[in-house]
Formats: C-alpha cells, sequence, structure tokens
C-alpha cells in the first residue's frame, strides 16, 4: 500500500487519474493538489483522498507541502501532472509553473524521508520534428531546442530535462512520461485545439501521420508508473495512428488545404478575431512530417498498451494495431 | 491527402482484377485505421500498382530475372543500382517486387529527405510505402519485418552522367550495418536499361530554399522507352557472416558494403552481356 501525492489533480488527466487511485486497493491514501480550489471529497472517501489549494510556483510552499501534509500521510511516489496548457501563456510566473515548480520537488525528493519515487508527466511536443528525423519516435529522438521555439515548448523542454538530469543522482527514482496528445478539452492538446474548430488550415500536399491518445490511456500509463519501478524516459504512445486529415475527418472538422505560406496568416487571423489557443508556429513542423511516438519500452518496461481507442464521433474506431507484416497478411487473408 | 482511400480504391480498380487481388493480399501491419505507422495504405499501394503498369508492361517492357531470391517474408533489403534522371527504377523495381511475390510484399523505398519535403509527392510517395531515409525509420522496418528497397548510391547515382552508366558510383554502407544489426539479408539487385533512359546534359544549381537537390538538364523531355532487366541475385546472409555486435565495426560494414557493390556489379554486367540492345 502505497500514498500517493497527484499535482495538477483538477485538470481532466489529474481528475481521471486520482479518481482510479482512489478506487486502488494498492493506493492507501491520496493528495491530490492543484493552484484552483479543488472540490471537497466526498465523505466516505475522507479517509484515503485529501485535496488541497497549492500554488507550485513558490519553492516555499512546495517545501511547506512535500515535508507537512505530504510527510505527514507517508507519501511514496509523486505524480507530477502540473502545467500551464494554454500555448500561448509567456512569462516569467508561466516559466515558474511549468519548470521550477518541478526543480523544487526534486530538489526536496533528494533528501525527504518518505518519496521514493517521483512520477513526472512530459510531452511528445518536446521532440523536434524534421524530415531527416524518422516518421517513429524512440526515446532517445532529439529533443526540440531551437532557440526560435515558442515558451510552451522550451519549458516543456526543461522541465523534462530537469527530470532527466536528475536520474540517478536523488535518492528518488525518476520516471519521465513523454506522453501523446489526448483528444480531450483541458488536456493542453494542440491537435484538439486545432480540430475542434469547425475549418481547420493545413498546407497544401502534406498529410502526416498523427498518434492520439485518450484521457484513460495516460491515466492507465501513469498509474504503471506509479507502481512500477526503476526509473528513466518512455513514450506513452496512444491508441490511434492516423493521417491528419483522417483524424479531422472522423472528428467532424472541415480541412481546407491553404498554400504553405498562406497558413500563419490566417491562424494568426483567426486568433485575434476568436481567440483559438492553436498556435499554427508551434506545429507547423508537425503539420508538414509526421511524428508517431514508439512505445516499446513503456510496454517492455512498465507493461503499459496503449488499450482505449478515441472515440471519434464521425468515424468508426481504431483495430488493434499489428506489429508485423505477417500479422497484416493473415488477418487480411481471413 | 490528395484523395481519400474510396478514391484510391476506385482508381486501383482501372487496373484490373490482378491488382486488386494483390491489394486485397498485401502483407502489411496496419496500425489501426487502414494505414501502417509511416502511412502507406493498401489501396494506394494498388493505385501505384495500376499506374506503373501500364509504363511497366508496354513502355519499359521489363523483364524480371531471379526473383525467387526475394525472401517471402522476414526483414530484408533490396541493394540495387540507380540511375535515370527520374527514379522510374525505383517504380518498376517497386510494382516488380509486388508481382513477384506471393503474399504479395511491399518493397518500401527509401528516399532522401529532401522527397519529404515535397508537396502532394510526399504524401502520394507515403501512401505507397516510401519511408525517409532517416536510420531509425529503417531499423522500425526491418524489425517490422519488412523488405527495405535501398539505392545505396543515393542522389549521385541518379544524376549519374551518361558517360558513366552503369559504374556504380560512391557506394554508401548504412544498408550493411542496418543488416548486420537487425538480422536482415540483402539481395542484390542489378537493373538494366534505366541508365540509358534518360541521359542528363547538365544540372543546373536548384534555387534556394528549394528542397530539391539540384535541376536535372535531360536530353529528352520524356524516357527513351528502353527495356528493363532487373537482375536478382542470390541474398547476400550478412546477418549470418557477422554478429550483430559488428555493425559498430567500420571495417567489418565496408567489407559487406564491398561484397554487396562488387554482387551488383557482377549483375549488371552479366545483364549487359545477356541483353541483345537497348530497346529489346
Amino acid at each position: 500500500m502505497i500514498s500517493v501525492l497527484v499535482t495538477g489533480a483538477h485538470t481532466p488527466t489529474g481528475q481521471r487519474l486520482v479518481h482510479s487511485l482512489v478506487a486502488d486497493t494498492r493506493v492507501r491514501h491520496v493528495l491530490a493538489v492543484d493552484s484552483t480550489e479543488p472540490p471537497e471529497p466526498p465523505p466516505r472517501l475522507a479517509n484515503r483522498l485529501q485535496t488541497m489549494k497549492v500554488d507550485l510556483r513558490s519553492s516555499r510552499t512546495v517545501r511547506e507541502l512535500l515535508f507537512g501534509p505530504a510527510r505527514d500521510l507517508g507519501v511514496e511516489v509523486v505524480v507530477h501532472l502540473a502545467q500551464r496548457g494554454d500555448a500561448r501563456s509567456r512569462g516569467r510566473r508561466v516559466h515558474k509553473a511549468n519548470v521550477d515548480a518541478l526543480r523544487s520537488m526534486l530538489d526536496l525528493a533528494d533528501r525527504h524521508p518518505t518519496i521514493r519515487r517521483v512520477v513526472v508527466r512530459s510531452f511528445a511536443v518536446v521532440y523536434r520534428v524534421s524530415m531527416d528525423l524518422p516518421t517513429l519516435v524512440t526515446e532517445d529522438h532529439p529533443l526540440n531546442l531551437a532557440p526560435s521555439a515558442p515558451q510552451y515548448v522550451r519549458d516543456r523542454v526543461e522541465a523534462d530535462l530537469t527530470a532527466c538530469t536528475r536520474m540517478g543522482l536523488i535518492q528518488a527514482e525518476i520516471v519521465v512520461l513523454r506522453c501523446a496528445e489526448a483528444m480531450a478539452a483541458g488536456t493542453g492538446s494542440q491537435l484538439y485545439d486545432y480540430l475542434k474548430a469547425p475549418v481547420a488550415f493545413r498546407p497544401m500536399g502534406f498529410d502526416p501521420m498523427v498518434n492520439v491518445a485518450t484521457v484513460d490511456d495516460l491515466v492507465a500509463a501513469v498509474e504503471a508508473a506509479t507502481h512500477g519501478s526503476g526509473e528513466g524516459v518512455f513514450n506513452v504512445p496512444g491508441f490511434d495512428t492516423l493521417p491528419l486529415t483522417a483524424a479531422a475527418h472522423k472528428w467532424g472538422t472541415r480541412m481546407l488545404p491553404m498554400p504553405g505560406p498562406l497558413v500563419q496568416p490566417l491562424y494568426n487571423l483567426r486568433h485575434r478575431a476568436v481567440g483559438s489557443s492553436f498556435s499554427y508556429g508551434l506545429n507547423r513542423h508537425r503539420m508538414h512530417f509526421g511524428l508517431v511516438l514508439d512505445g516499446t519500452r513503456a510496454r517492455d518496461v512498465l507493461g503499459y498498451t496503449p488499450r482505449h481507442p478515441v472515440h471519434w464521433p464521425h468515424g468508426r474506431a481504431a483495430r488493434a494495431p499489428l506489429p508485423t507484416v505477417r500479422d497484416g497478411a493473415a488477418r487480411r487473408a481471413k | 491527402m490528395p484523395f481519400p482511400p474510396t478514391i484510391a480504391k476506385a482508381i486501383s480498380r482501372l487496373g484490373g482484377r490482378a491488382v486488386r487481388d494483390r491489394a486485397e493480399r498485401l502483407a502489411f501491419a496496419d496500425a489501426g485505421h487502414g494505414y501502417d505507422r509511416f502511412g502507406m495504405h493498401p489501396d494506394f499501394v494498388a493505385v501505384g500498382d495500376a499506374l506503373v503498369a501500364p509504363i511497366y508492361d508496354h513502355y519499359f517492357r521489363v523483364k524480371s530475372y531471379g526473383s525467387e531470391h526475394i525472401p517471402t517474408s522476414g526483414p530484408a533489403i533490396l541493394a540495387g543500382n540507380h540511375s535515370g534522371t527520374l527514379p522510374l527504377d525505383g517504380a518498376m523495381l517497386f510494382l516488380d517486387v509486388l508481382r513477384h511475390t506471393d503474399p504479395p510484399r511491399v518493397a518500401r523505398p527509401v528516399a532522401d529527405y529532401f522527397v519529404l519535403a515535397l508537396p502532394v509527392v510526399s504524401t502520394l510517395f507515403a501512401r505507397s510505402g516510401v519511408v525517409g531515409g532517416s536510420r531509425g525509420n529503417a531499423r522500425a522496418l526491418l524489425e517490422a519485418g519488412e523488405l527495405l528497397m535501398i539505392f545505396p548510391e543515393g542522389v549521385p547515382g541518379i544524376g549519374k552522367a551518361f558517360s558513366q552508366r552503369y559504374q556504380l558510383q560512391t557506394w554508401t554502407k548504412g544498408h550493411c550495418e542496418l543488416a548486420i544489426r537487425h538480422g536482415a539479408p540483402i539481395v542484390p539487385v542489378g537493373i538494366v536499361g534505366a541508365e540509358e533512359q534518360m541521359p542528363q546534359l547538365a544540372r543546373l544549381p536548384a534555387p534556394k530554399g528549394s528542397p530539391i537537390p539540384y535541376i536535372p538538364v535531360p536530353a529528352t523531355l520524356i524516357p527513351f522507352p528502353v527495356r528493363y532487366h532487373i537482375h536478382y541475385g542470390a541474398p547476400i546472409p550478412v546477418h549470418e557472416d557477422y554478429s550483430p555486435d559488428q555493425a559498430d565495426d567500420p571495417a567489418v560494414v565496408a567489407e559487406a558494403a564491398a561484397r554487396v557493390k562488387a554482387s551488383v556489379q557482377a549483375l549488371l554486367e552479366k545483364g549487359l552481356a545477356e541483353r541483345k540492345g537497348i530497346f529489346r
């Protein structure tokens, strides 16, 4: 039986995770914190779930959390989900929330009496996308360290690297989960923001492969990491791998191919007019070249395999992926 | 994508029953929505099959020799000579493998990076099985048991001068490293005919910012109707001759690459000696 601290507990992924952990008989207590006021837990769960409003941007608050309620509850695993999801947020305060909070947590975990494991949710957006790089992305794929990358990306890369550089240096084990985008509101998914518009522009002549996840699968991966042992970086792919236009079709979004140089100004205009949170500049390369996470390592080490297909409002769900061409031949022969 | 799979399927029907039959029996790793992880779709492979067939059958009148050497399953690499200003040799080899394997196998062409930056072309190629030439893509495909089509001469091969025909250019070694590491035999391929299809007069520098490496100036607007002779050699079992650890040894990889190059050169010489003329 373990006790778990979940940050970002009020996000869609956090809420689902907390719900799942509370139902898990291997978990003794869940401490759910968020920067917004969380709802009071139902009385029947009061002895297993404690919610708190905590601003993680201040290192003092993080210290008070970890060496206060977390120590008192004997928290062994910290699951860090708190990241600002808006691609257009920028500034020092955003950086503090995205990066400094994690740094403080890792520093303190090194001398914490009970914490033995930190699970960090990272994002597929940390990977560089380019024509000379593989479509199928393994954990050793180059990261997007371009100075011109927006803060949304730079913060995520910095947080990811902050966790990676501590591996083996602090007493707690660190697990970094680089997750595919979830097709759900409030998850910080740029693809969701892109497809939720009734009409989406794309550069003419390009239709890259994308891999999308569900919140259920992300929660399953975090749970596998919470209960697992060992440390490392793991890709967390989703169940659905398909071309961008097929995703749009299944989602019910009309796609309008435009000459490449026009797409960015159109999205800038749309942002000014209706405040869309989708940033084409952030996704320009992804609109040209495919990026599909390879989850082999997560499957072999954590035992995670995506099992929940996206519920597409206008198309059929995905069938189980086939690992080899031989399997494909057998299935098509049936 | 330029058009959806339903239209691809309709177009492929123009190729007749054999094309559809091959598409139905095609071996490929469906990622869940009918595409593989790299974007290949059987109905688009069938479009390629249907569109290339008239050129294969009636224009270049391709003759195939030794196709029994193509493994029917498991990872393997086809390594051949590259030439002809336009990559029609790749298209002919693609269809030749599709027609001479059972169940039909797609020889996944490994293309230069610039191909992925070409609008429309990149998408159509990806749907037909072409992948970018990164090590990671090749590794993933071999691990999934796929057949790769690699032209170790690369762009210098396709852009070679007419006076250099059938002389193999700089022979890269990456295919041998992949084969040794991932347990794949290499099937040498000698393509006779393509080297005379479109003599190149000059190469102009590509405009700044363009993804293409140069602009070719061919002697003809369309290729000559040369006859293609595709010769497959016996598989070179580099994966048995060397251990996977030796993939990191430059001397071993160079030795294996030299063996493959010599095999391809021998197939070319055999093919040239046996053919009765450029157009016959």
